[in-house]
């Protein structure tokens, strides 16, 4: 019913609205992953972008170093995350200009990202979000955000299309979780340790190169950016193309 | 919100039941008995949709004392008679219009010299429990329960366990069931207690 | 002090900050809700109904935005004081998302609120209640009572009733002049004062064996045990709730944090020392 108003051609008013349905949300897939570890923290993504089943892009970056040796991601809809780091990285840069240059810290950065979702609170970015750093101490760290701005610091934390697949083997092999110590009868557990850089480094490579055997939205490349206190770099493997 | 509980104790078991008949926003019973004695040491409780329930449990009590009469005497064991009310519940889900009832079954094993409590839902699904509830009920006294039960409890402890639980649910709630009917099921058959 | 409360109002920021919120075309134009962020709404007739669409996954389960639910919390009063337990899982439909989440928000060190429900909200607007309570001191010289406290949040969700706000909060705390206080506010707006509740998928469970053992002469000791107690029986019991319990206790001199107990460990040490459990085996 798509009455309109008698009156003059050129003014004529609809009283109803013609849209049915707004839908403005799209999943991109893709899945990423951060560990945090003793004086590093690394933010691990795919490179695949896909919309339904046909593939976008096999090289579409998705993680970003947004400044302050802070390294940022947000998986899902992947308009709403460039939307969300791009106004993100556009809020530190007024931050310097207006605080004399001084340093963002990361627990700062995750308050200030919790305000940004949250203000879209009831027109959601459809996004999971990580960020990662190094603390105030000096030590590694990951922070995850929920699409409206729910956070908490972690040790690890998998996003995106296969977070479900990456996520119990990050607790087995990162927090020791239902690992025991060998002829303890399963009474003793494995106490915890920080992991190094090139171990943290082969776990990520053996969860993404699994998930891309599994989930048909992971594939194509590997990207994953570690922070230092020599700052960040970044470090590409291949991952299978099919 | 009907409450059937039951408790398995070392040598006997306790069925509660709500005394309660609603319909709509009314009540129109207040001393009604949601059981039915199957045999000398059997007894089933029920809930569940209103109609299906008596019918349900009437039919029960009158296959099981059949096979008692052709059997000569010999009385159907908790066991067989539990797999017996579930063999029908299975066999009525895939009919047109399956009974939605829900049952405990108290029983005395008089070969064993065993106290059993048999929880059995309308789809079919069998369960021997020490301590077993229906419907909203299970949401409070299964917690309850998880803490204060002990496998060894006498009918006394039984009785105590069972006025914890009851008082839990008048606290929280939402509807007065009227009080419970409570039985025993022991060596010496089926008899009511008065609380 | 009204120069300090008006740093934080939306009128007062600088102009290029102004610019650039103007430009994502924010709800705050109207300045109805005092001291409270802009808000984004989609440019579309009723918001809500795109909001339940997109985002609540027991009317669409295909809604591609889950929010974390499914929760355990507690708080009662005592003789003491304030015994606080909660589980810290979060749950999207079948998925954990989280076994680790902190479901009790220090407000300030006088003031614990605990989370069930939308996790975002719980937080957003508690650490927000926070800044208020802040406020109130620098204002008036003087401490914010719990009962004001909990009725500015509450008052707060009420402007936002029926916006798809989901929230079911226990705010507790200690004055002088209310001595030990718990208040239940949720999204529906109710705000009640009590001296025990139990919020979350897991409440039945969790009521079930503290009002068992629950009473007023409780020591500080028996107390904790019976929070952490009656979360153990509804991770045990609730799907919905578990990972661990995390305690809390708040006398005149504040809150203090007694502790994370996992619940993998801590069942099977109560079942041995309790006796109890006796529908598990082992």
């Amino acid at each position: 019913m798509n009455s309109t108003v008698a009156s003059e051609y050129s003014s004529e008013i609809h009283t109803t609205p013609i849209e049915h349905r707004f839908n403005p949300y799209s999943d991109n897939g893709g899945t990423v992953l951060g560990i945090a570890g003793k004086d590093f923290a690394v933010l691990a993504g795919d490179t695949r972008q896909v919309e339904g089943y046909s593939i976008n892009s096999r090289y579409e970056q998705k993680i970003f170093n947004v400044g302050d040796d802070i390294v940022m991601t947000a998986n899902g809809f992947a308009a709403d995350g460039s939307a969300l780091i791009d106004r993100f990285r556009n809020q530190l840069k007024w931050y310097k200009f207006d605080h004399n240059n001084k340093k963002l810290s990361v627990a700062s950065s995750a308050r200030y990202i919790r305000h940004l979702l949250y203000s879209k609170r009831f027109f959601p970015y459809y996004v999971s979000t990580l960020i990662a750093g190094l603390d105030d101490e000096g030590k590694g760290c990951v922070y995850s955000f929920d699409p409206v701005g729910s956070y908490e610091r972690e040790q690890c934390r998998a996003g995106g299309a296969a977070a479900s697949l990456i996520m119990p083997f990050l607790d087995n092999q990162v927090n020791f979780k239902n690992q025991y110590q060998p002829g303890s009868d399963g009474t003793e557990k494995k106490p915890l340790r920080y992991l190094e850089l090139d171990e943290v480094l082969e776990l990520v490579k053996d969860a993404f190169s699994s998930a891309t055997e599994r989930h048909i939205q992971v594939g194509d490349g590997l990207e994953i950016f570690i922070v230092t206190k020599e700052g960040v770099r970044t470090e590409y493997y291949p991952l299978k193309r099919d | 919100m009907d409450v059937v509980l039951g408790i398995r104790l070392k040598d006997c078991t306790l069925i509660a039941t709500s005394k309660s008949v609603t319909r709509g926003i009314s009540v129109l019973k207040e001393d009604d008995d949601k059981t039915r004695i199957l045999n000398e040491h059997n007894l089933i409780a029920f809930t569940g949709e209103a109609g299906d329930t008596v019918q349900f449990a009437e039919y029960i009590q009158a296959n099981i004392q059949l096979y008692s009469m052709r059997e000569n005497d010999i009385e159907l064991s908790p066991k067989a008679t539990a797999s017996f009310v579930r063999n029908q519940l299975a066999t009525s889900l895939r009919t047109r219009k399956p009974y939605q009832v829900n049952v405990l079954i108290g029983g005395f094993d008089t070969k064993t010299g065993k106290p059993t409590l048999n929880y059995i839902d309308y789809i079919g699904t069998q369960a021997i429990l020490p301590y077993a509830a229906h419907g909203y009920a299970a949401f409070y006294c299964m917690s309850l329960l998880d803490k204060h039960y002990r496998p060894e409890m006498e009918l006394n402890d039984g009785l105590k366990l069972l006025e914890m639980s009851i008082k839990e649910l008048q606290t929280r709630m939402p509807m007065d069931f009227k009080g419970v009917i409570v039985k025993v099921i022991d060596k010496e058959g089926i008899r009511k207690i008065d609380v | 002090m009204n120069t300090i409360a008006s740093q934080f109002n939306n009128n007062n920021r600088n102009h290029v900050h102004h610019e650039i919120n103007e430009s994502n075309g924010g709800y705050g134009g109207v300045d109805k809700l005092e001291l409270t962020p802009t808000m984004t709404l989609p440019p579309i007739s009723q918001p809500t109904d795109f909001l339940r669409a997109h985002t609540d996954d027991a009317t669409n389960p295909d809604c591609k935005i889950k929010i974390a639910h499914g929760t355990t919390t507690l708080a009662f009063r005592y003789k003491k004081g304030i015994v606080i337990a909660v589980d810290s899982r979060a749950s999207q439909g079948n998925w954990t998302a989280s076994q680790t989440v902190h479901k009790v928000i220090r407000i300030n060190p006088m003031l614990l609120g605990t989370m069930a429900g939308g996790a975002a909200d719980c937080q957003y607007w508690e650490t927000w209640l926070g800044t208020q309570c802040r406020l109130h001191e620098l204002r008036e010289k003087e401490r914010i009572s719990v009962a004001a406290a909990s009725k500015i949040l509450s008052n707060l969700i009420y402007e936002y009733k029926g916006m798809g706000l989901s929230m079911g909060t226990m705010i507790c705390g200690f004055t002088k002049k209310e001595g030990p206080t718990v208040y239940y506010v949720d999204s529906d707006g109710t705000r009640l004062k009590g001296d025990l509740f139990c919020v979350g998928s897991g409440q039945t469970f969790a009521y079930g064996v503290l009002d068992s053992e629950y009473k007023w002469d409780l020591t500080e000791e028996e107390a904790l045990y019976l929070g952490k107690r009656s979360i153990l029986a509804a991770a045990h019991r609730d799907a919905y709730s578990g990972g661990t319990v995390n305690l809390y206790h708040i006398t005149e001199e504040g809150w203090t944090y007694h502790g994370n107990y996992d619940v993998g460990d801590l069942f099977w040490e109560v079942k041995s020392q309790e006796k109890s459990f006796n529908n598990v085996d082992g």
